[in-house]
């Protein structure tokens, strides 16, 4: 099966650099994910592996062989390169049917009616678009029409699908089913995937790694669980998850001779365990983070507890969002519907201790 | 019934005064054709003709029957090499790209506003040196260059109009330069095909003066040149002039009346997303 390798690529427009020095092995029958803000370079870097651009530096490889490579001088052609693009905006050619617009990449090859015919049919089938082989595109849905851009990726059984942003074009339900089809195509087909996207929620389900891109520069690559349990840095843990991991900023002081962190409106005594790697931090500025659903909420003034006052009250079915400010700082806490919290009073946040994490002031790096 | 309200009668009065105008000079010119030499200088041209001939029709035919072959010819021929070379360097323009690709498309669009009057001494001779002088070739040689650049400009914007992810989907899809724009960019033409084909026909046949340089004698005359050589130089036969004028007009008339429609259609293409 097919491996793509990326090795310092990078791409400018001009005084623009899009994707810098970006680095990622994407194993075989893997569903990989590029995930980013928009102008994070993620769709540049994907158009480099589909050859539609031309990289400035570095190489490409798919399989065992060079693809891109500017400083040698390499560049196969996209036609060449024996990967299937889905756009985001499916690029469905309009004056074709829809058989016609899967057959084609058949029919460049040069196949056999017989054979394209046959394919067309599986492939059709397969993504239960059968009954609309006649039509033109204008005459689809968004769905329908997503699948014909599917359709017309896999019917050339490729070795990698590039897929830029699949999904966006597609009202929240719909992006949702085909999300959940997308993911059981991969796991019967088993080709090798590079999919864009900015949504991290679409990221979380369908990936089986994700790497994290901020203005073309790769943050982390990790399987989902890694990435919201444990977040290289303040960019990817404000990414992922929604609402967004809570950061506060504070100071490393000492108190009773204890390591403790000065957030302005409490002190932040931190367990034992963390002790000892925070005493490794260079800086005394550190950020304090942790997710919405690892607090408690508690009427009374607790150990380590911040005071905030109720801001607003969200009810999303089956959880209570409490948003909380605390003088210049807001927070989200995820509580169970029943919770007793009304706008306007103050509460004692806890957090979970064991899943709260420290992050390096100045540079945003992870110390806990 | 509802009555018009009185700015609606007012505007109809005045849409009513400017189609008159409009229509008056084609009104005499064709009452004109259908009288006999005497009713002419007895009557008004506005009136109709007291007794109806249909001579000066069959005169002016005669005369120009070949002219207007040679017209139906050149610009039929040139008019399409145009509209496809003009299409082939939209195409390039606009999705293909290359170092200095903005730069030749603006030497295109210079081109368009190059007058007629300006390349006519190097025209004549180049056309003789290429021994096209007074061809029909020749007509089509300089017809179709001369439409290149407004025909590439026409081509050039439509296509930009086209999805840039089109183009890539059908090169990730194995479609090379060629089976792009045979597969993907031709049969999405239609409207600027319709457009540039509509202004090139009329342009190229009501034009005179490279008709006039380039062909001075019978072989090669062009209708619009035999129309002028209808006046005369000592009397002036109004009602064959007035035959010759309307046979001239009528193939540019047909063209307009068959795709019309879809030349309206051609110019609003783009200017909505749809």
């Amino acid at each position: 099966m097919v491996r793509v390798v990326i090795k310092n690529l990078t791409k400018k427009f001009g005084e623009v650099v899009a994707v810098k020095n970006l680095n990622l092995e994407i194993e075989e029958k893997e569903f990989f994910i590029l995930l980013g803000p928009s102008g994070c370079g993620k769709s540049t870097a994907l158009l480099c592996v589909a050859g539609l651009l031309k990289p400035d530096e570095g190489e490409i490889w798919i399989d065992d062989k060079l693809v891109t490579a500017p400083e040698q001088d390499v560049y196969v052609s996209p036609q060449e390169r024996e990967v299937a693009m889905v756009f985001q905006d499916y690029a469905l050619y309009p004056h074709m049917t829809v058989f016609q617009n899967i057959a084609f990449p058949l029919e460049i090859r040069k196949k056999s009616k017989s054979e394209i015919e046959k394919r067309v049919k599986t492939t059709a089938e397969l993504l239960g678009i059968s009954q609309l082989q006649d039509r033109k595109p204008r005459q689809l849905s968004g769905g329908q029409r997503q699948r014909v851009a599917l359709g017309r990726a896999i019917v050339r059984e490729p070795k990698i699908f590039l897929m830029d942003e699949p999904l966006a074009n597609l009202d929240a339900k719909l992006r949702v089913r085909m999300r959940v089809e997308l993911k059981k195509l991969h796991q019967k087909l088993g080709t090798t995937t590079v999919y864009v996207t900015h949504d991290q929620v679409e990221a979380m389900s369908l990936g089986d790694r994700v790497a994290v891109l901020k203005d073309g520069i790769l943050q982390q690559v990790d399987t989902p669980r890694e990435l919201y349990d444990a977040p290289k840095n303040t960019f990817v843990a404000g990414f992922i998850g929604s609402p967004p991991m809570n950061m506060i900023e504070g100071n490393l002081a000492e108190k009773n001779e204890i390591l403790v962190i000065d957030l302005g409106v409490t002190m932040f005594e931190p367990p034992s365990w963390m002790e000892k790697k925070m005493k490794e931090a260079k800086e005394s500025k550190v950020i304090l983070g942790f997710r919405p659903e690892n607090t408690t909420l508690a009427k009374k003034c607790q150990k380590n507890a911040i005071e905030a006052n109720v801001d607003m009250l969200e009810l999303i079915g089956r959880e209570l969002h409490v948003h909380l400010t605390v003088g210049e700082c807001s927070f989200v806490a995820i509580t169970t519907p029943t919770e007793d919290v009304k706008v306007g009073e103050n509460v004692w946040m806890m957090l979970d201790e064991k899943k709260s994490h420290i992050f390096d002031g100045r540079t945003g790096e992870r110390l806990i | 019934m509802k009555f018009p309200k009185p700015r609606r009668i007012l505007l109809y009065i005045l849409l009513i005064l400017f189609a008159f105008a409009f229509v008056l000079p084609f009104w005499t010119g064709f009452t004109t054709s259908l009288k006999t030499k005497r009713d002419v200088i007895y009557t008004t041209p506005v009136e109709p003709p007291p007794s109806l001939t249909l001579e000066p029709w069959i005169e002016a035919f005669n005369i120009m029957e070949k002219p207007l072959f040679n017209s139906l010819i050149f610009t039929l021929l040139a008019t399409i090499f145009s509209c496809i070379i003009g299409s082939i360097n939209g195409y390039v323009l606009s999705k293909i790209r290359f170092k200095g690709s903005d730069l030749v498309f603006l030497f295109f669009s210079i081109g368009i506003f190059i007058p007629y009057q300006t390349v006519l001494i190097p025209l004549v001779l180049t056309m003789s040196r290429l021994r096209l002088y007074n061809t029909i070739e020749g007509l089509i040689l300089a017809h179709t260059a001369y439409g290149i650049p407004i025909c590439t400009l026409l081509f050039r914007n439509s296509y930009k109009e086209i999805p840039d992810s089109l183009i890539m989907a059908a090169k990730t899809d194995g479609a090379g330069t060629w089976a792009i724009y045979r597969r993907i960019l031709l049969p999405l033409s239609s409207a600027p095909f319709v457009v540039a084909g509509v202004f090139q026909f009329t342009s190229i046949w009501n034009d005179f003066l490279f008709g006039l340089v380039l062909a001075r004698g019978s072989e090669a005359l062009p209708a619009s040149v035999a129309l002028a050589n209808l006046k005369g130089t000592t009397t002036a036969f109004w009602n064959v002039q007035m035959a010759g004028a309307l046979w001239y007009a009528l193939p540019v008339i047909i063209v307009y009346l068959i795709l019309g429609k879809y030349l309206v259609k051609g110019y609003m293409a783009g200017a909505v997303k749809g």
